[in-house]
Parts: C-alpha cells; structure tokens; sequence
C-alpha cells in the first residue's frame, strides 16, 4: 500500500496560481474555497530583496489534529495515507478547523451555492453539475484528488503545473519522484514543530 | 458513498482535443465533456512537446469563459442615441437578419463614400487573417488600436531586419546564462507562457541556468532569478551599451562571427551609406593583409578588418565596426551607471560574466549539424524596449547579442515565427550584398507614402513601422493640421478594446468615438469600447468554434486545432460567418476571399485557395490552414488535436548560413531618405516635426524624451502584467479576480517605502500619480520591490467597466498617465512611449469603502 505525499520545490514555483485554479476546475469547490493556493512574501529590503511563492494545501498529516478532535469521525484517514472527510458525517461544528495548525480547511455556506462564482445568483451548468457533492454546513478540504488516484492519476494540481513545482508520489517508495527528491534536497515539512507528521515537504 | 465520481475530470464522458485562446497564444488542450453535454473540465494535452499537458492560470479558466453568464447572447442593438462612458446603451436582443441588415446598410454607405472613413480595431490574434479584412473594404489601411505597437512597436520591425521574425527568445534548451531585461519570458508573459515557464524551470534547477533580471519592479522572474537588477525606467538601452562598451573595449568578441556573420566589416562612408565599388555598386570590407579595398564578395579576401580608419577612392571609411566602437566612447560604465542607476562595477562584472558565459570559440553538433555554441543571451521585451526611440533601443539589445555572436545560434538569441504556414517553409531570403533580406513588415504589407494621409493613424509615413495607432488621438482631433481629405464616422471593432488599451488624452478619445455615425462590435463579452456601439455581434467561443493556428512558438511550430466541444450555448457565429456575410451584404466578398487566400498563404498549394463566390466557414478556413501546414486531412487533427513539434532545427538555428546578419542597418538610413525625399516633394506641412534622428544605422545613447519632462513630475510610472493577466486580461472570470485581488502586487499602486515616507505616504493611503497628459487614483500598496523613483501599475488596475460582476473598477487607466504625440513617438517604427513621469500625491487615508471610492475617482476632475 503506498502512502501518498506531495513536494513543492520552492526554486521552480512561480506563484501563478495555476494550481489553484486548475483545483477549482477539477472539484467544483464554491466561490471562495481553495483548497490549494500559492502565496507570496517579500523578504529583504531594497535593492537586495526578493519574493517566494509558497504553495499551501492540506498536508495529510500522519497524527492528523483534524481526524482527533472529529466528535463524529467523519474525518479519517484512508489506508494510503490520504485524510478525507465523510459529508455524511459531518456535522460541521469546526472543531477540525480550529485544530487545524495550517488552517486548511473551509465550512461551507448556504449563501455560497446560492450566490454561485459570478456572485449574482445565476449558476453556471458548470457548477451546477458540480455542487451536488458538497453539503451545505459541512467541512471540506482538499483531498488529494483521491478518485484521481485511485485511477492512477496525479491530482489536478500537479499534472496542470507549468513548472512542475508539485511532486505527488509514494513516500514509502524510495525510488518515486517525489522520495528521491526529499531525501536529495534535505525536503522538510511545514510548521514541523506540532509534530502533526505532515505528508507535505518543500524543497528550496 | 454513492458509486458516482464526484471529480470531474474522473466523471463519465468524453475528452476533445482542442487549443486554448485565454491568451494570444496556442497551448495544447484536452476538452472534457460529461455524458450530459457539460464542459467541465480543461487540461493541458499532455501530447503536446511545447506545453506537455500544462497550462497557466488562465488556461484554467476556459471553461468558465464559455459559461460565462456576462456573455453576449444574441446580436444587440442600443437604444440610446447618447454614447459615453456613463450611458447606458440601453440594448435590445435583435434577430442576426435584422443585425445584418443594418451592419450592411451602414459599412455600403461608408464604402460607397469613402472607405478610408472606416476605423478598425481587429485584434483576433489567433484569427490574424481578419486584420486584413479592412484590406478588402476598398483598401482601407487604418488602424484604431495600439495592440502589436504598445509592446512591439520597435521590437517587431527590429526582429525582421535581425532574423526575419515576428519574436524572439533565448533559446532555453542551450542557453546556461539568460538575461531578461524588461521582459517576462519563461516566468510571466510572452511567448507560450505555460510551454515557456516550464522549460525555463528545467533549465534553471535541472541544467543550473543562470537567470539575471534587470527592470525597475521585482516581477516573477526578478524574484525567481539569480540577480534582479533594478533600474531607472526607460534606460534599457543606456545600459545595454554600457554592456557593449565592456565587450568591445576588453575584445569580449566573437571576432569570427562579426567577420563572417556580419555586415560589421563593411565599409561606411562619410554618408553613413556603405562605400560602394563604383564599377559595379558592391559593398566593400577592407583586407588588412593585402592592405585594400576590396569588394565583400571578393575570392582574395585574407581576412577582414573590424577596426581602422582607410582612405577608399577620395574618402575616409570605416569598418560598419569602428563606427560602433567610436559610439561607445560616450558610453562608459561610469556614464551609464550614472543614467540607469546601475553601479558601475555591476555593468562591468555582468559583461563580463556575460562574455565568459557566452564560450566564445566553442561549436556543438545539433542533429548532424555542426555550429557556433553561445550559450549566453539578453533577452527583452516590452518593457525594456517600449520607449520613444524604440528602434534604437532594440537595435542596441540586438548588438549585445550579436557581440557575443548568439543570435539564432544554439544556446543564444533565436528568432521566432508568427506562423510558418508551411512545415516545409523558411522565413528568410537573401538580399543585397550577401546580407539577408529586411523583412521589417511581419504583420503586412507596407503601406505606400501617401499625402494628403490615407491612414488616420499616419502609417503613411512609417516605413518601417508597426501600426501606431494612438496616433488617432491627435490626428482625428486636429484632421486640418494633418491634412486629411475624408473624417471618419464608422468603426468596427473585433475582439478589442481600444478605448482600454490606446495612450493618451481620455476626453478627446471619448470626443473622437462621439463623432462616430455607427460602430459595430463583434466580441464575447462587452467592454469599455465595445458598449459605444450602435450594434453587438456575438462571437462564439473558443470552445464552441473551428480554428487552426501556430502563433509565434519559440522552439517548437506545429498547426494547433481548435473544434467545437458543445454545440453554441447561445444565438452567436464565428467570425468567419459574420466577416463572410457582412462581405456579401457589402459587396465584396470575392475580395475578401482573395486576401484570406493570400494573408493564409494559400497559394502555396493551390488547390487549397478559396473560390471567388464562395462563403468559406471557420471549419473550411482550419482544414485548409491543417492542410496546408503538413497535408493532413482535419480528420487528423481533431484525433490528435495538433500537429506540434520541436522546431525543426534547420529552420530555428542559423537558418540564414552563408547570409550576413544587419549589424550596420544601412537599410533604415535608405528608408528615411526615400520618406524624406517624398515628403519634400509632396511639401507635407508636418515633416519638420519628424524626428528624423529615430532613424540610425546604429545606435547611441541619446535620452528619451520622458526624461526631459519638468522637474515637478518627479517620479517614474510604469505599468505591468503578470502571469494571470498575461496578454488579454480576463478580471472578468471571477477564478482570475479570485486569485488576482489576492496578490500583493496587483493590489494597488506599487511605492518604494523612501518614495512614500518622502511624500507622507502610507501603505493602504489613496495616492494619485499626475503627468503632464493625466492623472489617475490608487491605493498605496508600499514594497521593497521596486526602485526608489518608480510607481507601479497592475494592469489589473486599469479598468473602469462596472458591469463586470467581479472586476474591481480603478481609479482610472494608466495610459491616460501616456502621452500620445510625435513627440513621443519613433519616427522610425512608430513605438509609442510606455513610461511616463508622474508626481505621486497622498489623497487622502485609506477610506472604509475603498473600492468604490477609487471608482469615484475616475469620473471626478
């Protein structure tokens, strides 16, 4: 059984959010959630400054603060690593939210359905195939793209990237991508300090 | 858990293959469509060599382009006579019968009066053939438009004298030091982004490419890169020729090449022209070992002298070489530093690692093929290169490559193609003396001296130029000056926003579309111009309609197809159907089906022209285009949805072998005589305000005008795209604004935290930025990104339409900061000014309801 994971090389992303995007295509996530981003922080002072894009999403972590605050167990943890909530379970009292170190994940609103992308209420028929797997009130995140996965695909984010910034691979495989890369470039995770064990590493 | 997938990629349906167009380019696509018809997801075709099944950020957004609940759904007719910025048209949805009717009552009464009272802004970049269409309309050449002068003005014309190309690029698969001045190649704009970032990715962590990134604000690449050095706005050139000066003064030459490769030998004579062997009117280079003369095709030629000074029949000459080495006398490191604000020592130390970088002397095998190895180049683009002396600046950029001996050689500076239209065709051609030909007309054909002007936009006396088009803005407000024998009242305009993108003074471009007596408008969504308009034709969308293009690869060329994914949404057609019926209704439909035969390149396969009487539809005009590239039927194409390679290498490296490149362009100086001549002769009351010093065989480091503006206007503006706005802007798609709104650097006016703690300014503070031609309103977003004497505008802040659900309305348009004159103005290529000198004053403290109170301020005095 693999456990899947994901590397962010730092030195080839450029910030253009393709991946965001190319998220929101694949999951029909509502006006405002984003279930992966990149951000930017300026570092230093003029001339000798620069900028890193930094890409965020859910980290999948191994001792996952999310899965233990759950009262109902609607978050779990598949046997390949991947942390995934049950809408049917749910019941979207935020504990998982305010546990979460990363803040990763989003509740979703009535009022974001109803208002739809274009925010004037009239849904596109692309969103409106895609809603029907969300439940108002429930908490979402992302999910690797588990249906890509189990086909043997790599999530929407990764195969869109125009740098290849994103590595998806089997991190107990020491011959994929994306564990070479790790071990070759000293990758280590975010905030490693709440030994949450996340299954995300960046590489500079 | 239901068994139905709830990824849509992952759900039951069906992929098309198909081409992107959210930006000017043509990445590779795979079209989702589930079972039920819904188009719900867009990939990157992995098929693809140019972008390997990525896309950019806005390839992402195709599919809610299609559904797009703003788009134009039927033909409109407005209802209100009054036209301006805050009328409502008042439209109506009409019948495509009734649309037509009146689009061809009104074009047959123009063309039947004047066709030159027609004012088109075409700019369909995946469709170029339309931008001919005004060629069948009675010859009409005019332009209402600046897209292809605003970042290319200089540049185009310059590619095709230097390698008979639209573009060009470092070539990435070679290239181990790579400097992009200005320009955003391989991070953030130009050519193929998402193709571009990804090989420029590999190369720098893969191959360890050094990136250096000179311009004034710390774009993506500025950020990504080894070194950002930041610059004064609009000296590009000063310091190219502080690079030059390095090169030549310490021999960082390619000796071989510039003798060989180069019209740098050639001798120049006390006229600038090139001293010519009166027997028989050839060029001549001097011979150091036999101490002579001697014509360029000489078989005795021992070697060529790049320096000296000869006497030749009577007269002193020097090598086209000495001449430049002479220029750059004036144009130490020290000097240099003191215009761009570059230090000395890094212009010296970047010419340097440049040269070294650059092998000189070293050669590669490439597909059995022996070659010069540079890889070393200075890459540029609209930034660096978008400023009043626009050709001399380019020709400078071209220089530091062609010292270094790069230019279309493996590892260096490539020209790129607009579209080859034939696999089998190569895109230059001899010319006089052993040189190439100049091809500085990529877009079309020259247009003849003419006066009274036959062109609004006075392309008339551009013969070397690209269409420059904000030059509407004085001529059709003072038509007497400029000695016009019609006034235009019609305009047509495609898939533009001329009134967005064109520089220069709002109220009298708000004048000038008053005075119009109808405007048609075809596009997909409305905009700032296109609700000027007496009728709306609804364009289908990408996903709906047929087209073939290969639009200015780098290093690869291939047709790309576009088909229809779902059936049309909404009562639309292609512009194909509305171009062919407005045709017919007018009159001149056998015309038009001539010049698409020409400008597609049809006669090349004869049996693929279209017939006079025919109406030929977006699908017939795709399987011509796919026939004519590589002779597959469309069939071929819709399976494998493009036909894209890597560049075949006879056509991407030296494909001029044995041809000298324009070190010297002697050809400018011959062009600017014949205009000057005509202008004499045909006494034009304006040709002493022709600034005939735009025209040099080399160039020098002369100021740009912006740098002679008065004092008070103390600081720099310039304006700038990124990755997610690149090319067309597409705030319009609520994903784009998601994403755009969220990042610092299009949040408002980008200030230097010295440059706003001078003038009391605070982060989030409205500020406004005055030049002496406009002014404009933001908010202050403070950085350590940008140089000290610089403000800078996202184009993201530029619009001024509250129609679109999610566009933030600015505080005004940053090309009304522009002056639009000759002035500033090449008289050479017509590149306008895209700088301007500004004084930055705090407005007043961030208000609570900030955005709409920068909005307000765009109407406000």
């Amino acid at each position: 059984m693999p456990r899947w994971g994901m590397v962010f090389d730092l030195k080839r992303c450029i910030g253009c959010n393709a991946c965001t995007i190319a998220c929101k295509q694949e999951n029909t996530t509502p006006d405002r959630v984003l279930w992966t981003k990149t951000v930017s922080e300026e570092i230093g002072t003029y001339p000798n400054v620069t900028r890193a894009y930094i890409p965020l999403i859910c980290n999948h972590c191994e001792d996952a603060p999310c899965e233990r605050v759950c009262p109902t167990k609607a978050t779990y943890t598949r046997e390949d690593g991947i942390v995934m909530v049950d809408e049917n379970k749910c019941i979207g009292c935020g504990a998982c939210a305010t546990a979460c170190p990363y803040k990763n994940r989003y509740k979703l609103h009535q009022e974001q359905f109803d208002r739809g992308l274009y925010r004037s209420g009239q849904l596109t028929p692309f969103e409106k195939q895609g809603y029907g797997r969300f439940v108002a009130g429930t908490t979402v995140k992302c999910t690797f793209c588990h249906e890509r996965v189990d086909a043997g695909l790599e999530p929407a984010c990764v195969i869109t990237c125009p740098t290849e910034a994103r590595i998806f691979g089997d991190l107990d495989n020491p011959s994929s991508k994306a564990r070479r890369i790790i071990q070759a470039r000293k990758g280590y995770q975010p905030l490693a300090q709440h030994n949450t064990k996340p299954k995300v590493f960046y590489v500079e | 858990m239901n068994n139905h997938p709830v990824q849509n990629s992952m759900k039951e349906g069906k992929w098309v293959t198909s081409t992107c167009k959210m930006c000017l380019h043509s990445c590779n696509t795979l079209v989702h469509v589930t079972r039920e018809g819904i188009v719900n997801k867009v990939e990157g075709n992995p098929s693809s060599v140019s972008n390997k099944g990525r896309l950019c950020p806005k390839g992402n957004c195709a599919l809610l382009r299609l559904y797009d609940p703003q788009r134009i759904k039927s033909p409109l007719k407005r209802t209100n006579p009054k036209k301006g910025p805050k009328e409502d048209p008042g439209w109506v949805p009409i019948s495509w019968e009734e649309a037509f009717d009146i689009v061809g009552r009104e074009l047959k009464k123009t063309l039947q009066e004047d066709p030159r009272k027609l004012l088109p802004a075409i700019n369909d970049f995946q469709k170029l053939f339309l931008w001919a269409w005004p060629a069948a309309f009675g010859m009409n050449a005019n332009y209402f438009t600046v897209v292809g002068t605003y970042c290319g003005g200089g540049y185009h014309p310059m590619n095709g004298m230097v390698h008979s190309t639209f573009a060009a690029a470092n070539d990435v698969d070679y290239c181990n030091y790579w400097m992009n001045v200005g320009s955003g190649d391989g991070f953030s704009s130009h050519l193929h982004v998402a193709s571009a970032a990804n090989y420029m990715a590999n190369a720098r962590v893969e191959r360890g490419m050094r990136v250096v990134v000179v311009e004034p604000r710390l774009s993506i690449g500025g950020a990504k890169a080894e070194e950002w050095i930041p610059i004064r706005p609009a000296t590009d050139r000063q310091f190219a020729l502080g690079l030059c000066h390095v090169l030549v003064k310490e021999k960082l030459y390619d000796v071989e090449f510039l003798k060989k490769d180069t019209n740098a030998v050639y001798l120049v004579g006390p006229n600038g022209y090139f001293l010519r062997r009166k027997e028989d009117n050839k060029c001549m280079v001097w011979d150091p070992v036999d101490q002579k003369a001697k014509a360029w095709d000489d078989e005795s030629i021992k070697d060529y002298a790049l320096e000296g000074n000869y006497r030749v029949d009577g007269v002193t000459a020097r090598p086209a070489f000495q001449i430049f080495k002479d220029t750059l006398n004036d144009c130490t490191p020290e000097k240099m530093s003191e215009i761009t604000t570059v230090p000395t020592e890094t212009i010296e130390r970047i010419a340097r690692e440049f040269a070294t970088a650059a092998q000189i002397g070293s050669t590669i095998r490439i597909d059995g093929r022996s070659m010069p190895f540079r890889p070393a180049a200075f890459n540029y683009y609209r930034g660096a290169q978008g400023h009043k002396n626009g050709s001399l600046t380019n020709h400078c950029f071209k220089l530091v490559n062609m010292l270094v001996g790069n230019i279309d050689t493996p590892g260096g500076h490539i020209g790129c193609t607009l579209d080859d239209q034939w696999v089998d065709k190569g895109h230059v051609a001899p010319g006089d003396d052993g040189m190439l030909k100049p091809m500085p007309h990529q877009l079309h054909p020259e247009i003849p001296f003419a006066y009274p002007p036959n062109t609004t936009h006075l392309q008339d006396y551009f013969p070397l130029g690209v269409d420059p088009g904000h030059l509407n803005n004085i001529t059709l407000t003072n038509p007497e000056r400029f000695g016009f024998n019609f006034y235009p009242d019609t305009m047509l305009i495609c898939h533009s926003n001329p009134l967005w993108n064109m520089p220069g003074d709002q109220a009298k471009w708000f004048e000038i579309m008053r005075k119009m007596r109808f405007i048609v408008a075809i596009d997909i969504v409305l905009n700032e111009s296109t609700v000027w308009a007496d009728v709306v034709l609804p364009a289908d969308d990408t996903l709906e309609s047929w087209n073939m293009t290969m639009i200015e690869p780098t290093n690869t060329e291939g047709m790309c197809l576009r088909q229809p994914v779902i059936p049309r949404l909404y009562d639309s057609k292609s512009e194909e159907e509305i171009f062919n019926e407005i045709s017919e209704r007018i009159g001149i439909l056998d015309v038009w089906n001539q010049i698409q035969n020409f400008v597609c390149g049809f006669p090349q396969k004869p049996e693929l022209m279209l017939e006079p009487g025919k109406k030929y539809n977006d699908r017939d005009i795709a399987e011509r285009k796919g026939l004519l590239w590589n002779d597959k039927p469309i069939e071929w194409y819709q399976e494998q949805g493009h036909a894209v390679t890597k560049r075949r290498s006879d056509k991407w490296y030296r494909p001029w072998e044995g041809m000298r490149l324009h070190f010297y362009i002697e050809y400018i100086l011959q062009r600017r005589d014949e205009l000057k001549e005509n202008m004499e002769k045909a006494d034009v009351p304006f040709r002493h305000e022709w600034s005939w010093g735009d025209y040099q065989a080399l160039p020098d480091a002369r100021l740009d005008p912006v740098h002679q503006e008065p004092r008070e206007y103390d600081m720099y503006a310039i304006t700038f795209k990124d990755i997610q706005i690149n090319f067309t802007e597409n705030l319009s798609i609520p994903w784009i604004s998601d994403i755009v709104y969220k990042d610092p650097v299009h949040m408002g006016i980008l200030i230097n935290p010295k440059a706003a703690a001078a003038r009391g300014i605070q982060n989030g503070d409205v500020i406004r930025l005055t030049s002496p031609y406009g002014k404009i309103t933001g908010l202050a977003k403070v950085t350590e990104g940008i140089h000290p004497e610089t403000v800078g505008v996202s184009n993201a802040l530029t619009r001024w339409v509250d129609y679109h659900m999610v566009i933030k309305p600015g505080g005004g348009n940053f090309n009304r900061l522009l002056p639009a004159d000759l002035r500033n103005t090449d008289a050479c290529s017509g590149q306008m000014e895209t700088v301007a000198r500004v004084k930055v004053t705090k407005v007043r403290s961030r208000p609570a309801n900030a955005d709409e109170f920068i909005k307000s301020q765009f109407y406000a005095d």
